[in-house]
């Protein structure tokens, strides 16, 4: 893929000024800071609707507006199907555990598996799982930041990946929590108008009759659409079990993402935690729409028209190139800028809660008498030092940015996620199960990724007893996430029959966090809950391996 | 007790209901579909067997243009999802409101 051979001035402009203002913020938001729960959650004075417009842009990152819209085109069908099932995620995560995570009343994710299961080894644990997760999303988010300055300058992507890693390591450093929390919702804002707008443009230009409102606008080029790519709203190129690989990485991968977790740390009470929820997917959702629209609009527009023969490998260009195309050089700087914005709000939650994990959950429980003042001025210095190196890590990028980030989703899924949602709804959860099924379940999907995406081999040539034959298929990569998840589940559940159980005041937490002032040791206990979770997770297992001579391998 | 019950039965009926509709959805418009599973699903072979219509739709079968499951999926998995939230959320808030009483 070539740049655009000269310098866009306009797009420049505007991305200044949205990088200029962020930094802004921060310095502004940074006089709320006194203490080190005003750096790390905000004071937990969040109110519903910044918190939700907080988390809109944390989970519209540049996967959305560069990654889904190049997955569509190489995918189609199971790309729209692996968003929507994201988007249902965000209330999945709310129902399981958003507010009770907010009245644990922990800083981090890592701070809450270590008090919940009493154990200081699964809070090192999980501080490793947290790093390798937000590492992998991060460099996914900022190569997406290099292609926006490769598009804009014509400069090498890794300049982009150091510009813009540097400009936000220096407003998280600088504003801490608030400053996060407010430049996170003026990011919402601008990605909203900077995506929308563009959109209805370039559906304008082809001819759409519902342009003005691009989720549902273009209907009346179905038709065409299906002449042009007759298998483009099919599902069934896949085994059945590659949507439950997305249900299980998507669904229990948000629960276990520690910069999503840690927003409902920073809210008033639970009943903001659930409210600021519905906003936040209704605006995901809003988004998310208008990119199937974006994605639509791509293949449609490369179907269509003479002399687009794009390389895969340029395919995260294509809405520069759609919106330049299609509506001109105005629209395409407020697609640039709300790119810009997308990227610098994700990569400033995940920095965020690297250094709190850094310095609250592994520093501060290594050295337990350091005050917290001088906690807070490490929190600085660490925030930056984190910064550079993610800087360095990502300067050799994922090929696609969304597989990055559907890794990272995994392995949180499997170190995190289940841990998280198995201490919030079962009191007999215990350490030992945690640790076993936390090890395992991470280490498979780390495996995964490593043996697949490092070493570059095959999905069905990766040594993997009896399960790698079925890990066949155009996305066979993903069903990594069905063994690390099922089997993080069922280790929990059998281990934890097999310890015994908690004390009591470990169990205590559980009613307190549901809202009880009392203590019943029946609630929360039932046996039924981790029956159904081993039944189901087997049932996955097997079911992965049916169908075998159906699907094309 | 009631309170607790009526916690764990609205909390598993709004996710049951979410997975489905939001995550498993899509996995229904193949499963659903029996006379897929005697057919080689290769694009080529898709369009032998079912004409230039769309996977699980008939002539006519399209909502807004959209083929259904396509327009059920997109509309579940946004509008679904966020309706069945709110009502968890209004069920949360009133337990919450007696646990404080």
């Amino acid at each position: 893929m070539e740049p655009r051979g000269e310098v866009f001035v306009l797009g420049l402009v505007l991305s200044i000024v949205v990088l200029l203002i962020s930094v802004l913020i921060s310095v502004w938001a940074r006089r709320f800071t006194r203490s080190l729960g005003d750096y790390y959650v905000a004071g937990r004075s969040i109110g519903a609707i910044n918190n939700g417009l907080a988390m809109v842009s944390l989970a519209l990152s540049l996967t959305t507006f560069i990654g889904l819209t190049a997955l569509i085109i190489e995918g189609v069908y199971i790309a729209v199907a692996v968003y929507a099932s994201f988007t249902a995620a965000f209330i999945g995560l709310m129902i399981l555990a958003a507010p009770y995570l907010r009245n644990h009343k922990s800083f981090t994710t890592m701070a809450f598996i270590s008090e919940r299961y009493g154990s200081k080894t699964l809070r090192y644990m999980s501080v490793v799982v947290m790093m390798i997760v937000s590492v992998l999303y991060l460099a996914g988010n900022l190569k997406g930041i290099g292609i926006v300055f490769f598009f804009l300058l014509g400069v090498p992507e890794v300049v982009g990946i150091v510009v813009g890693g540097l400009v936000v390591t220096l407003y998280v450093t600088l504003g801490g929590m608030y400053g996060v929390t407010y430049n996170q919702t003026f990011q919402t804002i601008v990605l909203l108008f900077c995506l929308l707008l563009p959109v209805a443009v370039v559906l304008r230009a082809l001819g759409t009759a519902g342009w003005f409102f691009p989720p549902l606008g273009y209907g009346d080029m179905v038709p065409d659409m299906i002449e042009f790519v007759p298998h483009y709203f099919w599902a069934m190129l896949e085994h059945p079990i590659t949507y439950i690989a997305i249900f299980l990485g998507s669904f229990f991968g948000i629960i276990g993402l520690p910069h999503f977790v840690m927003r409902f740390f920073t809210v008033r009470d639970a009943k903001e935690a659930r409210w600021s929820m519905i906003l936040c997917v209704f605006l995901v959702g809003l988004v998310n729409t208008t990119v199937y629209a974006t994605g639509f609009a791509a293949v449609y527009y490369m179907s269509t028209t003479a002399g687009v023969d794009l390389t895969p490998a340029a395919y995260d260009y294509m809405v520069f190139i759609l919106v330049e195309a299609l509506a001109g050089q105005g629209w395409l700087a407020l697609a640039v800028a709300g790119s810009v914005a997308a990227g610098l709000s994700t990569v400033s939650g995940l920095l965020m809660i690297m250094g709190a994990g850094l310095i609250h959950d592994l520093y501060g429980e290594l050295k337990p008498d350091v005050d917290d003042e001088k906690k807070l001025k490490l929190s600085y210095l660490a925030m930056f030092v984190v910064g550079v190196l993610v800087i360095l890590f990502s300067l050799n990028p994922p090929e696609f940015i969304l597989k990055a980030i559907m890794w990272a989703f995994g392995i949180a899924a499997a170190g995190l996620g289940v841990p998280i949602v198995l201490g919030i709804w079962w009191k007999r959860t215990t350490k030992q199960g945690v640790g076993v099924g936390m090890t395992v379940g991470s280490l498979i999907a780390i495996y995964g990724w490593v043996m697949i995406e490092l070493v570059g081999m095959n999905p069905v040539d990766v040594p993997f007893p009896f399960f790698n034959t079925y890990l066949y298929g155009p996305m066979g990569w993903i069903k990594f996430t069905v063994l690390a998840v099922t089997f993080s589940f069922i280790l929990t559940v059998v281990v934890s029959w097999l310890t015994p159980p908690p004390a009591e005041e470990l169990q205590r937490q559980v009613d307190e966090m549901h809202g009880w002032t009392d203590y019943d040791p029946k609630r929360y206990n039932s046996k039924v809950l981790p029956i159904a979770v081993v039944f189901f997770s087997v049932f996955f297992l097997w079911f992965m391996t049916t169908l075998y001579d159906v699907f094309p391998k | 007790m009631k309170d607790y019950k009526l916690e764990v039965w609205a909390t598993l009926i709004c996710f049951i209901i979410v997975a489905v509709i939001g995550g498993f959805f899509s996995s229904f418009v193949v499963i659903l579909n029996e006379v897929f599973f005697t057919q080689v699903p290769t694009p080529e072979g898709l369009v032998a067997h079912y004409g230039e219509t769309m996977f699980l739709i008939k002539e006519n079968l399209t909502v807004m243009g959209f083929p259904l499951h396509y327009f059920l999926l997109i509309m579940f998995s946004w509008i679904g999802v966020t309706i069945i939230g709110a009502i968890w959320c209004v069920i949360m808030d009133r337990i919450e409101e007696r646990q404080r009483a």
